[in-house]
C-alpha cells in the first residue's frame, strides 16, 4: 500500500511539472500563435526521444509572494533527446511559467545541461522565449545569466551550439544567443534587444516598433545577428534538425557522410554557359552553386544579409561542406563591411568544426567609399583575411571569373593554404580591372595621346589579352588547374576525397588576435 | 545449316526464342534501342547489339541496320519473333540477298497472305470460306466503297488492307457515317503500316475468334495443331487466349483443320503460321487472315500439344523434316493464356509507364510465365504494354480456370498499374466458366466497377498499415542513440588530436 502511495505522488508530481503554467496559460500562449516549450521539443526531437532533467526543480524565493507560487520544473524544460537518432541536449524556456524569466534555479538547469553536452560531445541546442530576468530574485538571476555566458563560452567551438529565439529575449538575455553559433527568428513573433522601444525612446526620442526594432526581419536582413528566419514555429524547428545533419557532433568529429543519390560523376553543361560573355554582366552564383553540389542539398545561411556574398552548408559526393560565394548578381560580388564579417564567421566556424570549406571567387575588389572606410573596412577585410589564413580544414577554390587585387590574396588563395585552387577558363587573375590598370600604367601616355579615348580602348584591349586569363597564375603554380566549368563536379569532389586526412597545424599559442 | 541466330525483336517474345536457341545449342545475337539497354532479351543472349533510338522506326524497323549486325555479329539466320519486322516481304527478301536465312516463310507466302484483298481472293480459289466483302476486289476509292456497302449490308468493318491488331479498323452502323470513319481508318492505317488502303468486310455478330496453328516443312508436309480460341479481346486486342476451345466439336475442329491446311497449301506455306476463322453463333466459319508469323498466344498450343513450336521454326529452318504425321497430334487438357499488359484496367486501360519495383512471378504446377521484364525494369512508353504472358495447363478447362485464377492471386508487379485485376473478374465470370462469351464480351458486358470497391478497402488497410510501420519505427528510433562512425586513419586522428593540446 505504502508503495502504492509513493507511485500516485510521482505520477501526480509528474503530471503538475508537465502541465508547466497551467491549462490558462497554454491557452493564452495558443491564442498568441505560438507553443509551449514542450510542444516546440516534440517537434524538434525524434518523436518520443526526449527524457526530461529536473523535472522536480523549483525556485527558492520566498519575497515577493512568489513562496505560495512554486511550480515544478521552474520556466525551463531542459534534457537531452535525438534528431535523426543523434544525440542533443536541449533547453526550451517555459512562457507559460513566470513569462518564461530567468531566475536562480533556471539558470542551474540550463547550466547543468551544457555541462552534460560538453562532457559528451553533443551540440546543444536552446529555445529562447524569456521576458528576462526574474526581477524578485535579484542579483542572483543576474548572476545566473553569467554563468551560462561563461558556459557558452567554453563551449565555443567545442560542439555546435544553436539558438532559436521564439518569442522575446532582451537585454541581458540577448548575449547568450549571441554567443552561439547559429541564431533562428520566428517572424512576426520574435524579437531581440538590448534595449527595448520605451528606454529607446527616453534616451533617443526614436519612436520605434518591437517589429523594427528587433524582429526577424531586422536581424536576418540588416544587422545580421539573425542567421536564419523562419516564417513559423514548425519551419524553424524543422530548419534547425536539418543544418544538424551538415554538423558533426564536437570538434573531433566529421560531420556525418550520407551516401549521395546524385551521381559523383554528373557534369552539367548548364555550367559552361553560365558566364556571360561580357565580364560587366552579372550572374547568379547559386546557379553554379545548384549545379556543382549534390541536389538540392545547398543550405543558405545569412540568405537575407550581405547578400554580395553567399555561405551555407551543402553535400558535394555526400561530404558536408562549407560554401563561400562571391554573389556577382548582388553589388558585382564585392566585398565590403558586412559581407567580410559575415564570410569571416562562417569560416571560422567550419574550420571550428573539420568542414572542408568551398570558396567560389568572382570578385572585383573591396568596395570603395568614405562609409567604409570611416566603419573599418580595413579591420573587417582583415578578420576574414585572418579566418582563412588561420584555417587548417581542407580549402578548396574554384576562381569563375573575376580575381583582382587585395580580394584575390583573401578569398583562399593558394598563398594562404588553399589546398586545391582551380579556375575556370574565364578567369581573370590580375591586380585590377584592365580599365583601373591601363588608367594607372599608361597615365602619362593616355594625357599626351591625341585620342585618349581611342587609344585607351586599345590598350584595355591589349591589357585584357595579356592578363585577364588564368594562364598567367598557372604558369606561377598560383592555382592548380584550368578546368573546364562542367567537370567541377566530379573534380572538387575528388579533391574533397584526397583530402580526407589532411593534417596541417598552426604555431602553440594560447589564441591569435583576430583583428575583432 | 545455321548456327548462330539474330533475334530481331525485344520483350517476351525474345527471351522466348533465346531459350529455344539455347535448348538447341545455337548462338544468340540480341538487338536493342536506347531504351531496351537493361532489358532481359538483352541480358539473356550471348551477343546484344545496339540499334538506335527508341522509336522503333529509328531500332526495331531498320531492316538494314540488323541485316548489318547479323553480318558483323556472323549470325547466319534471323529469327523475327511477332510484330516489327516479322510479316515485311522485302525484309524477308532482304535477308536473301544477303544469304541469311530468315526463320519464317518464303517472302511470296508473306506477300500473298500480307494483302488481305489478294489473300481473301486466294483461299477463296482454293474453296475456304470467307466473311462477305470488298475481298480481292482491289483497292477501291471511297466511292466505291460507298457504293459497295449496303450490298454486304451493316453492321459492317472497315479494315486496313495491310493492317493488324486492330489499327485501322472502324466498326460501321449506317451508310452516314461512313465517309467519316472511312477518312479515319485510312489515315490510321497510313500512319502505322505506311499504307492507307482499306477494304470492306462484314460484321459477324456473336462471333468467335478462333485460329489454327499450322506448321508447314520444307518437303510440303503441312499440318495443323488445332484451334486456340482467341474472342475474349478489347478494341480488337487480344487478352485471353485458350486452347481448345469449347466452342467447337471434334467434327468442326478437323474440318477447319483440313481447311487450314488448305488455305496454307494455297500460297506454298512453310514454316509456322496461323489461319484466323470468325465462327458465328450457328458454327459457319469464315477466314479472316492468315498471320504468317509465329502467334503471341502460341504457348497454349504448346500446353496442350506437347510441341515447341519455336523449336520446330528452328527445325523447319534448318531444312529438317517434321518428324510427327497429323495423326500423332493429340489434344492434352486444357490452356489458357493471360497478357499482362502495363495498363490501367481502372482508368480505361490507358497504358502506365515507370520503373517496375517488385516482380513476383507465379510458379508451381502447371504454371508457365514468359516474360520480358525483372524487378528493376523501366517500362517505357515506345512499344507495345505487353509485361509478360501467364500460361497455365490444366487436366481439364475448369482445371486450368482453378489454376489460373491461384496464379493470378501469386502474381504481383510493382511500381506499374498492370491488368491483373482484369484477368481475376474474367477468371471469376459465370459466363467465362460457361464459354458464352463472343469477341464483344468484354467491351458489351463487362465492367471494373464492382471490383473498384474492394480497391478502395484495399487502400485503407494499405494506409492503416503504413501508419502501423511508421509508428513503430519512430517508437524505435525514439529508444536509440546512433554512434558516430569514425574513420580508421591514425594519420588524421593524431593529427586532430594533436591540434588539440598545443
Amino acid at each position: 500500500m505504502g508503495d502504492n502511495s509513493k507511485e500516485d505522488q510521482l505520477r501526480k508530481y509528474r503530471t503538475s511539472s508537465r502541465q508547466g503554467g497551467g491549462t490558462e496559460r497554454i491557452q493564452a500562449q495558443h491564442s498568441r500563435g505560438k507553443l509551449t516549450a514542450r510542444e516546440r521539443l516534440d517537434l524538434l526531437l525524434d518523436k518520443g526521444s526526449f527524457r526530461e532533467v529536473d523535472p522536480f526543480v523549483v525556485h527558492r524565493t520566498n519575497d515577493f509572494g512568489l513562496d505560495d507560487q512554486k511550480i515544478h520544473s521552474d520556466s525551463v524544460v531542459t534534457g537531452w533527446g535525438t534528431i535523426e537518432s543523434r544525440l542533443v541536449y536541449v533547453f526550451s524556456q517555459d512562457f507559460t511559467v513566470f513569462g518564461g524569466s530567468l531566475g536562480e534555479v533556471h539558470a542551474g538547469k540550463i547550466v547543468k545541461i551544457m555541462e552534460m553536452a560538453m562532457k559528451n560531445g553533443a551540440p546543444l541546442i536552446g529555445l529562447n522565449d524569456s521576458g528576462g530576468a526574474r526581477i524578485q530574485e535579484g542579483v542572483v538571476s543576474l548572476g545566473g545569466y553569467a554563468d551560462i555566458f561563461l558556459l557558452n563560452t567554453l563551449a565555443s567551438g567545442v560542439i555546435p551550439q544553436i539558438s532559436a529565439i521564439m518569442g522575446p529575449c532582451a537585454g541581458g538575455a540577448v548575449y547568450s544567443p549571441a554567443l552561439t553559433d547559429f541564431i533562428f527568428m520566428v517572424r512576426n513573433s520574435s524579437y531581440m534587444f538590448v534595449t527595448g522601444p520605451d528606454v529607446v525612446k527616453t534616451v533617443t526620442h526614436e519612436e520605434v516598433s518591437f517589429e523594427d526594432l528587433g524582429g526577424a526581419s531586422i536581424h536576418s536582413e540588416k544587422s545580421g545577428v539573425c542567421h536564419v528566419a523562419a516564417d513559423s514555429e514548425a519551419d524553424t524547428l524543422y530548419l534547425i534538425r536539418k543544418m544538424l545533419s551538415y554538423l558533426p557532433q564536437n570538434n573531433m568529429e566529421d560531420a556525418p557522410f550520407i551516401e549521395p543519390i546524385d551521381d559523383t560523376l554528373r557534369m552539367d553543361e548548364g555550367l559552361d554557359k553560365i558566364i556571360p560573355d561580357d565580364s560587366g554582366k552579372p550572374y547568379d552564383i547559386k546557379e553554379v552553386i545548384g549545379m556543382v553540389m549534390d541536389q538540392g542539398s545547398f543550405y543558405e545561411i545569412h540568405e537575407g544579409y550581405a547578400q554580395n556574398i553567399v555561405v551555407g552548408f551543402a553535400r558535394l559526393g555526400g561530404h558536408s561542406v562549407g560554401i563561400i560565394a562571391n554573389q556577382p548578381a548582388v553589388l558585382a560580388g564585392v566585398l565590403d563591411i558586412d559581407a567580410s564579417e559575415k564570410a569571416a564567421r562562417f569560416v571560422r566556424f567550419c574550420d571550428s568544426f573539420n568542414i572542408p570549406i568551398i570558396t567560389f571567387e568572382d570578385v572585383p575588389g573591396f568596395l570603395p567609399g568614405t562609409f567604409q572606410e570611416h566603419h573599418g573596412i580595413i579591420r573587417s577585410g582583415a578578420k576574414l583575411l585572418y579566418a582563412y589564413c588561420e584555417a587548417t580544414v581542407p580549402k578548396l577554390t574554384v576562381i569563375t571569373r573575376k580575381a583582382y587585387g587585395g580580394a584575390y590574396c583573401v578569398m583562399s588563395s593558394k598563398h594562404i593554404r588553399g589546398d586545391v585552387n582551380l579556375a575556370w577558363p574565364s578567369a581573370e587573375i590580375a591586380v585590377m580591372g584592365p580599365e583601373g590598370a591601363v588608367s594607372i600604367i599608361f597615365r602619362k601616355e593616355l594625357a599626351e595621346s591625341a585620342d585618349p579615348v581611342a587609344r585607351k580602348a586599345e590598350l584595355v584591349q591589349e591589357y585584357r589579352d595579356k592578363f585577364a586569363n588564368p594562364f598567367v597564375a598557372a604558369e606561377r603554380g598560383y592555382i592548380d588547374d584550368v578546368i573546364l566549368p562542367r567537370e567541377t563536379r566530379p573534380r572538387l569532389i575528388n579533391a574533397l576525397e584526397m583530402l580526407q586526412n589532411k593534417r596541417d597545424a598552426n604555431p602553440a599559442k594560447k589564441h591569435g588576435n583576430i583583428p575583432l | 545449316m545455321f548456327t548462330k541466330v539474330l533475334i530481331a525483336n525485344r520483350g517476351e517474345i525474345a527471351v522466348r526464342i533465346i531459350r529455344a536457341c539455347r535448348e538447341l545449342g545455337i548462338e544468340t545475337v540480341a538487338v536493342f534501342s536506347e531504351a531496351d539497354r537493361k532489358a532481359l532479351h538483352v541480358r539473356y543472349a550471348d551477343e546484344a547489339y545496339y540499334l538506335g533510338p527508341a522509336p522503333s522506326r529509328d531500332s526495331y524497323l531498320r531492316e538494314d541496320k540488323i541485316i548489318s549486325i547479323a553480318r558483323k555479329s556472323g549470325a547466319d539466320a534471323i529469327h523475327p519473333g511477332y510484330g516489327f519486322l516479322a510479316e515485311r516481304e522485302d525484309f524477308a527478301s532482304a535477308c536473301a540477298n544477303a544469304g541469311i536465312i530468315f526463320i519464317g516463310p518464303k517472302p511470296s507466302s508473306i506477300a500473298a497472305m500480307g494483302d488481305k484483298a489478294v489473300a481473301r481472293s486466294t483461299v477463296l480459289k482454293a474453296g475456304v470460306p470467307v466473311v462477305p466483302g470488298t475481298e480481292g476486289i482491289g483497292n477501291l476509292s471511297d466511292e466505291d466503297l460507298l457504293t459497295v456497302a449496303p450490298k454486304i449490308g451493316f453492321p459492317l468493318l472497315i479494315k486496313a488492307t495491310a493492317g493488324g491488331g486492330g489499327k485501322g479498323m472502324r466498326e460501321v452502323k449506317s451508310i452516314e457515317e461512313m465517309p467519316g470513319l472511312i477518312l479515319n481508318a485510312r489515315r490510321e492505317a497510313e500512319s502505322s503500316f505506311g499504307d492507307g488502303n482499306v477494304y470492306l468486310e462484314k460484321l459477324v455478330e456473336g462471333a468467335h475468334h478462333i485460329e489454327i496453328q499450322i506448321l508447314a516443312d520444307q518437303f510440303g508436309n503441312v499440318l495443323h495443331l488445332n484451334e486456340r480460341d482467341c474472342s475474349i479481346q478489347r478494341r480488337h486486342q487480344k487478352l485471353i487466349e485458350e486452347a481448345p476451345s469449347s466452342f467447337l466439336d471434334d467434327e468442326l475442329r478437323q474440318k477447319m483443320g483440313e481447311v487450314a491446311v488448305k488455305a496454307a497449301q494455297a500460297v506454298d506455306y512453310e514454316n509456322a503460321g496461323t489461319i484466323e476463322f470468325l465462327v458465328d453463333k450457328d458454327r459457319n466459319f469464315y477466314f479472316l487472315e492468315m498471320n504468317t508469323r509465329l502467334q503471341v498466344e502460341h504457348p497454349v498450343t504448346e500446353m496442350v500439344t506437347g510441341i515447341d513450336i519455336v523449336k520446330e521454326q528452328i527445325r523447319i529452318a534448318r531444312g529438317r523434316q517434321l518428324t510427327f504425321a497429323q495423326d500423332d497430334i493429340r489434344i492434352n487438357g486444357a490452356s489458357i493464356e493471360c497478357r499482362i499488359n502495363a495498363e490501367d484496367p481502372y482508368n480505361d486501360f490507358i497504358p502506365s509507364t515507370g520503373k517496375i519495383i517488385q516482380n513476383i512471378i507465379p510458379s508451381g504446377p502447371g504454371v508457365r510465365v514468359d516474360t520480358g521484364v525483372y524487378s528493376g525494369f523501366d517500362i517505357s512508353p515506345y512499344y507495345d504494354p505487353l509485361i509478360s504472358k501467364l500460361i497455365v495447363w490444366g487436366e481439364s478447362r475448369g482445371q486450368a480456370i482453378l489454376r489460373m485464377r491461384r496464379a493470378l492471386e501469386e502474381y504481383r508487379i510493382i511500381g506499374v498499374r498492370t491488368n491483373i485485376p482484369f484477368h481475376m473478374i474474367m477468371m471469376d465470370s459465370a459466363r467465362i466458366l460457361a464459354g458464352q462469351y463472343d469477341t464483344r464480351f468484354v467491351e458489351e458486358r463487362f465492367s471494373m466497377q464492382e471490383k473498384n470497391e474492394d480497391r478502395e478497402h484495399y487502400e485503407e488497410i494499405a494506409a492503416v498499415v503504413a501508419t502501423l510501420v511508421a509508428h513503430q519505427t519512430a517508437e524505435r528510433s525514439a529508444q536509440f542513440v546512433s554512434r558516430n562512425e569514425r574513420d580508421t586513419s591514425n594519420w588524421k586522428w593524431v593529427g586532430r588530436w594533436e591540434r588539440m593540446h598545443r
